[in-house]
């Protein structure tokens, strides 16, 4: 149930939204990967919705960096500790990167939700950001919430729902 | 439940409901020397449309060079076929900005998901200069899951069936509706706009846009729909219980000429898109 003082905030495709208690972000994923970044002190927590790990031409990353695992993941870290959560006190939960069902018709399409998932997690490893739940692969699409009061997150998926609330 | 599903098409007064404007104008329209008046004349007995024209043809998203106050000059300003396809979301909006709760959409995915695709295959025309009106396309685009708004009445009985079938993934969604409602969405669409009177090509796409191989006479409109509604859904926009359990046509690729190159453009440009037709008025 949300509650009267809470705000639900849709984080769009390659958007990257940082916020705190006790506001609600959600979004809505299928190849795409939704990084959750949470602090669960300051109970501050961000989304970030990317399409692909890496820009190939290297041009549109700089008008749209939101799109691009590399340019994307750096300025959710930034936002979330301008907002106040000190870097190593906060930990990853991942979410998306599903396939089609047979598709041999597109390498591009093919690949791009496993291709998301390993860069991801690399990149996480790299900073030392610890990867406390992921949800990945498959077909399905996913729908997330993050409840930024304690930071459970509401899975929902081919028909069925559940919350995870591990945050540490 | 195939047969409840039958009662429930040949009732027309059940179906979801299309001002009939809108398939007399689709089919004034259709003819290349429509009479201009005639067709505003013809729109102009529905006030609803009317007025949601005038509001669009305003609207940041279609850009008038002047501001429209009539249909007529909605029409001198903005062209026959941008009209046509104002129509199209006016009266559309309706019927498929709703809650489907069985497929795991809300209102507002399913419009924007129905709106993306209109959007998208109409890029496709123009990137691969195709001989179809882009208006068609965006059209063809709009409407291409009608048949999932009255399908969706007859999850609840279902639903835990399909769920179970979901966690084997051995078919697709189309074949998961069919073996369990007698009816996928697509056959469901194609009898709605039966029942609406619309034209063929329009009834052929809605009818075959996971299988476009299957089309008979308008197989590279059809294919257009199918692209367009593959990368959507990989995008997550209006993904449904169904997941991404579909496939991506290599006949549709064929017919279109699409390259791996054109797949990532438009996927990758898929944000823009919405931001575009996020300028499209609410109400």
């Amino acid at each position: 149930m949300l509650k009267q003082d809470s705000k639900l905030i849709n984080v769009g495709i390659a958007e990257i939204v940082v916020s705190k208690s006790p506001t609600l972000l959600r979004t809505t994923l299928g190849s795409c990967i939704g990084i959750v970044l949470y602090q669960p002190e300051t109970k501050i927590g961000g989304i970030s919705h990317i399409m692909l790990a890496q820009d190939s031409m290297g041009k549109d990353k700089v008008k749209n960096p939101g799109k691009y695992g590399e340019t994307a993941l750096p300025l959710l870290i930034k936002a979330l500790e301008d907002e106040g959560a000190k870097p190593g006190t906060y930990s990853a939960r991942i979410f998306g990167g599903s396939s089609m069902f047979k598709n041999i018709s597109s390498q591009f399409l093919q690949n791009i939700g496993e291709n998301n998932i390993a860069y991801v997690r690399e990149e996480l490893a790299k900073r030392k950001i610890p990867l406390l739940v992921e949800d990945v692969g498959g077909h399905e699409g996913r729908t997330i919430t993050l409840y930024l009061d304690d930071g459970r997150v509401l899975l929902k998926k081919a028909g069925m729902e559940k919350y995870l609330y591990k945050v540490r | 439940m195939k047969e409840q599903i039958d009662l429930l098409l040949k009732d027309i007064k059940k179906l979801p409901t299309m001002s009939g404007v809108v398939g007399r104008v689709l089919n004034l329209v259709s003819n290349p020397d429509a009479n201009i008046n005639e067709v505003a004349s013809e729109i102009s007995k529905d006030p609803a449309i009317t007025a949601s024209i005038i509001k669009l043809s305003n609207s940041a998203y279609y850009r008038a060079s002047k501001p429209v106050r009539t249909v007529a000059e909605a029409i001198m300003t903005l062209g026959l076929h941008t009209v046509k396809e104002m129509i199209m979301v006016s009266a559309s909006k309706g019927v498929l900005q709703q809650d489907l709760k069985g497929y795991q959409l809300e209102a507002d995915q399913m419009w924007m998901h129905s709106l993306v695709v209109a959007e998208i295959a109409r890029n496709i025309v123009t990137l691969k200069k195709l001989p179809i009106p882009k208006d068609l396309a965006f059209t063809a685009g709009l409407l291409h899951d009608i048949g999932k708004v009255v399908l969706v009445q007859f999850f609840p009985r279902k639903v835990l069936d399909i769920r179970d079938e979901l966690k084997h993934m051995e078919s697709t969604f189309t074949e998961i509706e069919k073996k369990h409602f007698g009816y996928d969405h697509q056959e469901v669409g194609l009898k709605v706009l039966s029942a609406w009177n619309f034209p063929e090509e329009l009834k052929e796409v809605v009818a075959y846009h996971h299988n476009p191989e299957e089309a008979k006479n308008f197989q590279l409109l059809t294919s257009v729909i199918h692209i367009a509604n593959a990368l959507t859904v990989i995008s997550g926009i209006g993904i449904d219980i169904g997941g991404i359990n579909q496939e991506l046509s290599s006949f549709a690729l064929k017919k279109t000429g699409i390259t791996e190159k054109d797949i990532e453009a438009l996927f990758m440009g898929i944000p823009e898109v919405q931001k575009q037709l996020q300028e499209m008025p609410k109400g």
